[in-house]
């Protein structure tokens, strides 16, 4: 009875997301993507990165130095990657877009939110 | 010392005379920067006739240079910018010397101690003495020339004397991979020199 219960839920549930779906096709489309850049010899590749809100981008670093991904006014940073190591930030509306490497001040790049 | 310059001009003048390359401008500028690391111990040919296990000595004794010189800015610089700096070569060059390590460990391989990382440790002993008596601005042009010239004399020895005569392809492309770092700090250097000025 109880499970009965819970599966018609769920059914319904899964109908009214249908429904959602098909009624705003627009918002169903938008998926969220993860987006790569390496680190590799001192550079940011690619050094301009188009994203969308909610997107991941994940750092990789190749280098045997460690680096960092971090916002030009710090509001937000990869923290210290080393030889192999990745971090994600997921992009957000308000997010700063040109950041650099806190330990290669040189090393820069940015990002095209749309 | 002397014997070698005399040797060093006559190589430039006979070569310089045959084709005038810039390329051994360069090699024979890296070998008389090499020469006056390790003065009259020994000859540039002697560096180039080195092992890969002297060549891995002579880098890794250099990386703990500049972590020794980076501690000493630690301790003794106020400069948010100096104080960052050597925080990176700390962090870099202990990078190069774990992977070099790893690299020997694998190849069942131990750095040969030599003449040249001697000549390099005894001088790097003389600039922290007097290093470790300056204060303030004076202490920090100091660091971030010497940092520079450091980096310049080192990353030539290695890229014109080093790499050309490294028989293992794995020391090889590590001594590549260190190079690129080096020259990244030589530019960072480059930029704090200026800023201390």
């Amino acid at each position: 009875m109880c499970s009965d219960f819970s599966r018609r839920h769920i059914l319904i549930a899964g109908a009214a997301a249908s429904v959602a779906a098909l009624t705003n096709p627009a918002k169903a489309e938008v998926r969220s993507k993860i987006h790569d850049v390496r680190i590799k010899d001192f550079v940011y590749v690619p050094d301009t990165l188009h994203v969308h809100v909610g997107d991941t981008i994940r750092w990789i670093n190749d280098d045997l130095a460690p680096h960092t991904a971090t916002a030009l006014e710090f509001g937000w940073d990869t923290g210290e990657l080393k030889r192999g190591e990745s971090a994600e930030v997921v992009v957000s509306e308000n997010m700063e877009t040109a950041y650099f490497c806190v330990f290669h001040p040189h090393m820069k790049a940015q990002l095209v939110i749309s | 010392m002397v014997a070698f310059k005399g040797c060093y001009a006559l190589v430039y003048r006979t070569y310089m005379r045959e084709t005038g390359g810039l390329l051994m401008k360069k090699l024979i500028s890296a070998l008389a920067v090499a020469a006056a690391f390790i003065g009259a111990q020994a000859t540039a040919q002697d560096i180039a006739n080195m092992s890969d296990t002297e060549f891995a000595h002579i880098a890794y004794t250099a990386d703990n240079i500049d972590i020794r010189y980076a501690h000493l800015a630690l301790a003794l610089s106020d400069n948010p910018e100096i104080k960052k700096f050597a925080k990176t070569m700390i962090s870099d060059h202990e990078a190069v010397n774990e992977a070099a390590l790893e690299l020997l460990a694998k190849l069942g391989a131990t750095a040969q101690d030599n003449a040249v990382s001697q000549a390099l440790n005894e001088r790097a002993d003389n600039i922290i003495n007097e290093f470790s008596q300056l204060r303030g601005a004076a202490f920090d042009k100091a660091y971030a020339e010497n940092e520079l010239a450091y980096h310049q004399e080192v990353n030539a020895l290695v890229e014109g004397t080093m790499i050309p005569n490294i028989d293992n392809a794995e020391v090889k492309a590590l001594f590549e991979q260190g190079l690129k770092i080096f020259k990244a700090h030589e530019k960072h250097a480059e930029m704090m020199v200026k800023s201390v000025q």
